[in-house]
């Protein structure tokens, strides 16, 4: 069933409801007569546990890429033991064919910054900071604008509306990276923040215990804390309402696929662009319906569903449903960003292989050998392969190296080599 | 490449008196940005970048006024300024043009706008002109891929380029 209204793009047009050239930034006064800020005041009258509970009750899943439930994530923090407690918002949105979270940072910065509050508000974390990648210059100026407001507004700072959170008064910071894929990852974000290289970490310890300059530590994506917002207003039923749910038969215990989620549509289609629908949402409908189908002359062939490091969809699989179950009904990686990227016909595999590959060995961030060398020999050899100079050897090398890299088989510390070997 | 290791201790050094670290940065970082950490490391990609902001790239010299700044060992404050592609060890032009190589803009045909903007400038990716105006870069996803293909000059974002019109983007720069 298609999403009947727009709810993280309540306030930023988009069709079917909208306009994208009608889009432009809210100021704090415009959100809060939109009627933002209600779910903060909802979520101060309220129990902290409550409100991590309405989360966990909502079943909402990390919309960053790993779907990780979110409401989860927040109970397996330590109890407050009088030092400073830390959430780092990952706004670091490097994976190519990703442009979601811009989108909400550019245009509506006033509903992340209620979910970062009401998130510092249900876990008591008092210091937050926004992880913003180096490359969104205008979003950051944007967003910096926002957070002044913020203060000087009485969400953040000396005399909060929030009042002490773990028994200081809250503050919200921008932090701005400097060009590298891998401070998405979790604990590389972590190790970047602290001033160093951003080496991912070997867990456990899992940041949630130790995590910023060692202390509790949640990590979120922009969008998941979008949609606390909302989930709060209208509760968790209202939430699994929408989506596709949990598939037939599964546990109770089985993550789920429930609400909308922002879709980034990108390459040869009439109207490329960031849209809201239900997860479950084919392929098609995207491109389809809220695309408006592809560029006269090229047809479908194949696309990068969820960013360049899930895999790929093929032809046969144009009307593959987008949620949570995508990865195991397809056998690819997983829904991802959910950002997709769509292969014309005319676009060879071989040269979309090399392409990640060579995007893999340059991002790798040289920690564990395979990753550092197993990419780069890769894309040498895709490059080799492409022009056309490729020996059936290579294919039999190409598929022992990628089966030798990734966290998977565990000869790597993060998923960035996961990410790196699907393509072969 | 995120994992290329630093310069050899042997490198030598251009000094001059003057200090990178203005008294202004120091004076914004003291009353600012210092409260906003639990420690002084962590200013040190934000101090970097207020360095480059106002130099446009950094000198080894700058490097070392900032570990000391923060109290840190200069290797340190190397090590993190290494890993990161936004930051010029090396001076770089006054415009760096960021063509992205990503898939949607592949797909979309960058290779055209670099081959282009190559022609025009007479560099390749990665090198500056000998007059020193422009840089050109190809670099991966910019996080723009609905405009793709689409390049960054400084900071402005440029969508939606081809051959034909990407000479625009350098029209009304200086
Ligand atoms: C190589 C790599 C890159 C990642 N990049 C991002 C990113 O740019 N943005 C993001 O939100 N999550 C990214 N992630 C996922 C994060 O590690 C983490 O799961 C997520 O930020 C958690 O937030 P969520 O639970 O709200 O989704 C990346 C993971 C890996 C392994
Ligand atoms: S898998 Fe690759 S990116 Fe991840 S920690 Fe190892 S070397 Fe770094
Ligand atoms: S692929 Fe070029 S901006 Fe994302």
């Amino acid at each position: 069933m298609p999403l009947e209204s727009p709810i993280l793009l309540k306030n930023i047009p988009t069709p079917p409801w909208g306009e994208f050239a009608d889009r432009k930034t809210l100021s704090y006064d415009d959100y809060v007569k939109a009627d933002g800020y209600k779910s903060l005041d909802q979520a101060i009258g309220m129990e902290p546990k409550d409100i991590v509970e309405i989360v966990k009750a909502a079943e909402l899943r990390g919309r960053g890429g790993a779907g990780f439930p979110a409401g989860m994530k927040w109970s397996f923090l330590p109890p407050q033991d009088g030092g400073q407690r830390f959430l780092a918002i990952n706004c670091d949105e490097s994976e190519p064919a990703t442009f979601k979270d811009q989108v909400l940072t550019e245009f509506d910065p006033h509903l992340i910054i209620e979910g970062i509050a009401i998130c510092m508000k249900a876990c008591q974390l008092d210091t937050a900071y926004y992880y913003i990648r180096g490359e969104y210059h205008h979003h950051r100026v944007i967003f910096e604008n926002a957070i002044a407001e913020a203060y000087a507004n009485g969400v953040f700072g000396e005399n909060s509306r929030m009042g002490k959170v773990n028994e200081r008064w809250p503050n919200l910071y921008l932090q701005r990276g400097a060009g590298a894929y891998i401070c998405g990852e979790e604990t590389a974000l972590l190790e970047s923040l602290e001033g160093k290289r951003g080496w991912p970490r070997i867990k456990p310890p899992f940041p949630a215990v130790a995590g910023a300059f060692g202390r509790p530590t949640i990590i979120n994506n922009v969008e998941t804390l979008s949609m606390v917002v909302p989930v709060l207003a209208n509760g968790a039923d209202w939430f699994k309402s929408m989506g596709v749910g949990r598939p037939e038969g599964a546990p109770p215990n089985v993550p789920a696929s429930f609400g909308p989620k922002l879709f980034g549509i990108s390459g040869p289609v009439q109207r490329p662009g960031v849209y809201e629908d239900n997860l479950g949402v084919t392929l098609k409908t995207l491109v389809e319906d809220h695309c408006k189908g592809m560029i006269p002359g090229k047809q479908f062939k194949a696309a990068f569903h969820g960013g360049i490091s899930m895999g790929v969809l093929d032809t046969t699989e144009y009307e593959a449903e987008m949620d949570f179950d995508i990865g195991k009904k397809y056998n690819n990686l997983g829904l991802g960003t959910a950002c997709a990227t769509i292969i014309p016909h005319d676009v060879s595999m071989v040269a979309m292989a090399r392409n990640c590959a060579r995007f893999y060995s340059h991002e790798s961030c040289g920690q564990c050998t395979p990753c550092r060398e197993g990419g780069n020999w890769l894309y040498k050899m895709l490059t080799r392969i492409e022009a056309g100079d490729g020996t059936m050897k290579d294919l039999d090398l190409l598929l022992e190296i990628a089966s030798s890299m990734g966290s998977m088989p565990g000869t790597t510390i993060c998923g960035l080599a996961d990410g790196a070997n699907w393509a072969v | 490449m995120a994992w290329i290791t630093k310069q050899s201790g042997t490198i030598q050094i251009d000094r001059r008196d003057e200090p990178y670290l203005t008294a202004e940065i120091r004076k914004d970082f003291e009353s600012r940005m210092f409260p906003r950490y639990p420690d002084k490391q962590a200013c040190t990609i934000p101090l970097l970048h207020a360095i480059q902001d106002l130099h446009n790239w950094l000198p080894y010299q700058a490097i070392e006024e900032a570990a000391d700044f923060l109290g840190l060992p200069a290797s340190t404050v190397l090590d993190t300024a290494t890993f990161y592609e936004e930051f010029f060890l090396e001076p770089r032009g006054k415009y760096t043009i960021w063509v992205c190589q990503s898939v949607s803009c592949e797909i979309m045909g960058n290779t055209k706008l670099v081959e282009k903007l190559s022609e025009k400038l007479g560099i390749g990716p990665h090198e500056t002109t000998e007059d020193g105006r422009f840089t050109l870069m190809n670099v991966e996803c910019i996080g723009a891929c609905g405009g793709a293909p689409c390049a960054l000059v400084n900071h402005k974002l440029h969508e939606n380029l081809t051959a034909d019109n990407v000479e625009q983007i350098l029209d009304g720069l200086d």
